[in-house]
């Protein structure tokens, strides 16, 4: 569904990805790991369209998404819930999930994309009227998550779901993430906390410092001696 | 005492007309980041607009407004492509920048093209009808309470608009986020365009109602630039209803102290005020 | 856009220098009143257009209230002189009020970044300008006997001298490690904070030698007119001028507003159409052009055009 060739990105004079190889099969839930400032934002921002690829291919369903627009890859039904959140924090729970429905694909199926979000996630429907700016992390990151499905997805796409939610929150939004996934959504994670991530994925890779540094089933990363020590030690641990 | 409470009134009254001056600037600039300083020389355009529209074709001179105001969205739309369009493709610090130089010399550009196409002759419209009426004692011109209401009206409307429109939504999402916006699928291009123009409507607006109840000329550019920059920054960023509500406390602070300190000296306490609240709280009175 | 003042810089300095050398002939040349006057304006305008691109092109800061520190350099000059003084006191209080002016508010104003310093000192600048013509309303005329003993080459050698040294300032500037400070604050303020650059001291000093220049310009100003309102040499056209001058011929270069100026003051006596400033409409338009496509001005495109001609 997803595939990736060769990538490589940078700012400015700064390369921060070489020659990223990686695909994502309909149905599936991919992670990718590796450690802070490895690319993975980056990785993220260029197939959503935020940052044009300066060599490689990503091809979307067959489709290079290379020119495109952001706004229009949301389109081909491709959404990105992205680090930090990134609500309209003057607006309420409804309007962001509103706006999520903005391009055309969604707009047909929005009341129905709101009854899938409030059925995920019942605390919002309590509080659709609210400013987001006034809700927990975790209940804005299940706005976030929620904004991005409204655009009736094929391929979600989230960066650094857990960060900075409570613990009890992050297995539910594993939770509510599998469920996505059960219902026809492929998923595309970035994560730091990796027994999460890979509790919930199929597959998962590894960038280090812009390259893909491995790969491989979930169960079997679980068991790899270098990803033990690397990820798995109690550093890296946010249990 | 009287006396002062009617210079008050009149404040109050152009006070909506700074307020709607404003409006249109800070839409532009909260929206696309990019200030506009010919906001000045548009509203300066609206009103030769409206004067040869009345003169021409013998329009009742509110009645402009229904011509004036579709014009005037289409030179924002044009003015969006042809120029600002391309500001907007650089990062926030250099669009601010950038887009202040881009104003002056538009600025510049339109007052000389104003005094060649029509002199540099104070142009104003006479209405039919004229006169005040009297409330709570003071007497109050019907033609500047007349553009008063419009400005609340057309404020109100842009308030609705930006609240309950798919794309009013847009505009305010991406006004907060524009990346944001564009990951929900907004295009923020089209985004752009619409706050421009309409921007640019709301100063053919007040342009019109200035040159009604007022006169207008190529020179009022600079002053009416100024009067929605001090409105803009009293109010900050963020709400129509609240820079509305800037414009009026303008006026009345420029009636207040014509009052206090002599006729000349209406201009300067906006101005300080103005630079008050730059150095002192840059967000404004009412701005998050 | 760093212009490191090497060779280029330096002899373009010399070029210029020389040119303002031959036009001391000017009066002895071409005795011509009209003449002397228009390069008057001209030599006025360098000046103009250089003390504002000290702080702009240097700093890296847009001043629109420069016509305040030309306008109190041209009022405390002319009260002085025409209340008794002589001319060089005068010509040297102008100056030290700009620039004191200057200084009490730049540590507030520098509080300001980018657009807001900009349209604050716009702001400033009309504050100026309202007051003094309010306060000072009426017109300011020479009195008869200093009337008849005016004589106009010496206002136009003031005024050179007063662009050569502008020039040679600026050249200092550039050159000297105050200079190199200030385009590291213009490039990237907070990377210059960071290794170490003092940012306010740098941006004041170059606030104090721009303001200085334009009150010196603006005592030149005083000096040369018969007769005017004190209001008018506050007016922000002067600041728009020195801003249209300076970008066109390229801001942060050394001969970029010389360029400008010339280009600008010329223009503007052939191409004025009775009451229409038809060189406005140009040079706004113009402006438009260089900002988006050329950020160097003039001097960018002719670097430009010699490259395209010699590879």
């Amino acid at each position: 569904m997803l595939e990736i060739r060769d990538l490589d990105a940078a700012y400015g004079d700064i390369r921060v990805l070489s020659g990223v190889t990686l695909s994502v099969g309909a149905g599936e839930i991919v992670a990718l790991l590796g450690p802070n400032g490895a690319g993975k934002t980056t990785l993220l921002n260029s197939i959503a369209g935020l940052l044009r690829p300066r060599a490689g291919a990503v091809r979307f369903e067959g489709e290079d998404l290379g020119a495109l627009h952001a706004h229009l890859i949301v389109e081909r039904g491709l959404a990105l819930v992205p680090e930090g959140r990134r609500l309209f924090g003057g607006m309420s729970v409804e309007e962001n999930l509103e706006l999520g429905a903005f391009a055309p694909r969604a707009r047909a199926t929005k009341a129905a994309g709101f009854e899938r979000v409030y059925a995920l996630f019942p605390d919002l429907y309590q509080r659709r009227r609210q400013l987001v700016r006034s809700l927990s992390g975790g209940q804005q990151q299940m706005v976030a998550v929620g904004r991005a499905l409204m655009s009736n997805p094929k391929l979600l796409m989230l960066d650094e779901p857990s960060l900075g939610i409570a613990p009890r929150l992050v297995r539910s939004i594993m939770a509510s993430l599998a469920a996505i996934n059960r219902a026809g959504v492929a998923v595309f994670l970035v994560e730091q906390n990796v027994p999460a991530a890979l509790g919930l994925a199929h597959r998962a890779y590894v960038l280090e410092s812009g390259r893909i540094a491995g790969q491989g089933a979930a169960a079997d990363l679980l068991r790899d001696p270098h990803i033990r020590r690397a990820y798995l030690g109690p550093l890296a641990v946010r249990e | 005492m009287n006396i002062l409470a009617q210079q008050l009134v009149l404040g109050l009254l152009i006070g909506g007309l700074y307020g709607l001056a404003a409006a249109g600037l800070s839409l532009v600039f909260g929206v696309l980041k990019v200030l506009n300083v010919a906001h000045g020389e548009l509203i300066m355009l609206g009103g030769y607009a409206a004067f040869w529209t009345v003169a021409l074709l013998g329009l009742d001179p509110f009645v402009s407004l229904l011509l004036v105001v579709p014009l005037s969205l289409l030179l924002g739309v044009g003015l969006y492509w042809g120029l600002f369009g391309f500001v907007v493709r650089a990062d926030e610090e250099t669009r601010i920048k950038n887009s202040l130089l881009i104003g002056f010399g538009l600025g510049l550009a339109l007052h000389a093209l104003a005094v060649l196409l029509w002199t540099a002759d104070e142009r104003s419209i006479v209405t039919p009808y004229g006169g005040s009426i009297r409330l709570a004692g003071l007497s109050v011109p019907i033609v500047r309470l007349a553009s008063l209401l419009i400005a609340l009206a057309l404020i109100g409307g842009l308030h609705l608009l930006l609240a309950r429109w798919r794309w009013g939504k847009a505009i305010r999402a991406t006004a907060e986020d524009w990346q944001a916006a564009l990951l929900t699928g907004i295009d923020v291009r089209r985004a752009y365009l619409l706050a421009f123009a309409i921007g640019t409507g709301l100063a053919g607006a007040a342009g019109t109602l200035v040159s009604i109840g007022y006169s207008t000329s190529p020179s009022i550019g600079l002053e009416w630039t100024l009067k929605a920059l001090i409105v803009v920054v009293l109010a900050g960023l963020g709400s129509m209803l609240g820079t509305f509500v800037g414009g009026l406390v303008l006026g009345v602070a420029e009636a207040a102290s014509a009052a206090a300190f002599g006729g000349p000296y209406r201009e300067v306490v906006g101005l300080v005020l103005f630079v008050v609240v730059l150095v002192v709280r840059p967000r404004g009175l009412f701005g998050r | 856009m760093t212009h490191p003042a090497g060779g280029g810089e330096r002899r373009w300095a010399l070029a210029i220098l020389g040119a303002l050398a031959l036009l001391a002939l000017l009066p002895v040349a071409v005795p011509r009143e009209d003449v002397i006057n228009f390069v008057f304006l001209i030599l006025l305008s360098i000046t103009l257009a250089q003390s504002w691109n000290i702080v702009a092109g240097y700093a890296g800061q847009v001043n629109l209230g420069h016509a305040a520190f030309f306008g109190l350099g041209a009022l405390v000059a002319r009260t002085l002189w025409i209340g008794g003084s002589p001319i060089a006191l005068a010509l040297a209080a102008g100056p030290a009020t700009a620039t004191l002016f200057a200084l009490l508010i730049g540590a507030a104003a520098f509080r300001l970044r980018g657009a807001y310093f900009a349209i604050g000192t716009l702001a400033l600048g009309e504050i100026l300008r309202t007051t003094v013509g309010n306060v000072l309303a009426e017109i300011s005329t020479l009195p008869t006997e200093t009337i008849a003993a005016y004589r106009l080459t010496h206002r136009y050698y003031l005024a050179l001298a007063l662009a050569a040294l502008s020039v040679v300032a600026v050249a200092v500037l550039a050159g000297s490690r105050l200079g190199l400070g200030m385009q590291a604050i213009r490039e990237d303020e907070e990377a210059a904070e960071a290794s170490g650059v003092g940012a306010l001291r740098l941006k004041l000093i170059a606030l104090a030698l721009s303001t200085g220049l334009a009150g010196l310009a603006g005592g030149v100003f005083a000096f040369y007119h018969i007769s005017y309102y004190p209001a008018h040499a506050f007016s922000p056209h002067w600041t728009f001028d020195a801003l249209l001058m300076t970008f066109i011929g390229g801001v942060g270069t050394l001969h970029g507003p010389v360029l400008g100026a010339v280009l600008y003051v010329v223009l503007k006596e052939y191409v004025a159409l009775r009451w229409v400033d038809f060189h406005l409409l140009i040079f706004g338009a113009l402006f438009i052009a260089i900002v988006l496509l050329l950020p160097g001005g003039l001097v960018q495109a002719a670097e430009r055009a010699r490259r395209l001609l010699a590879g």
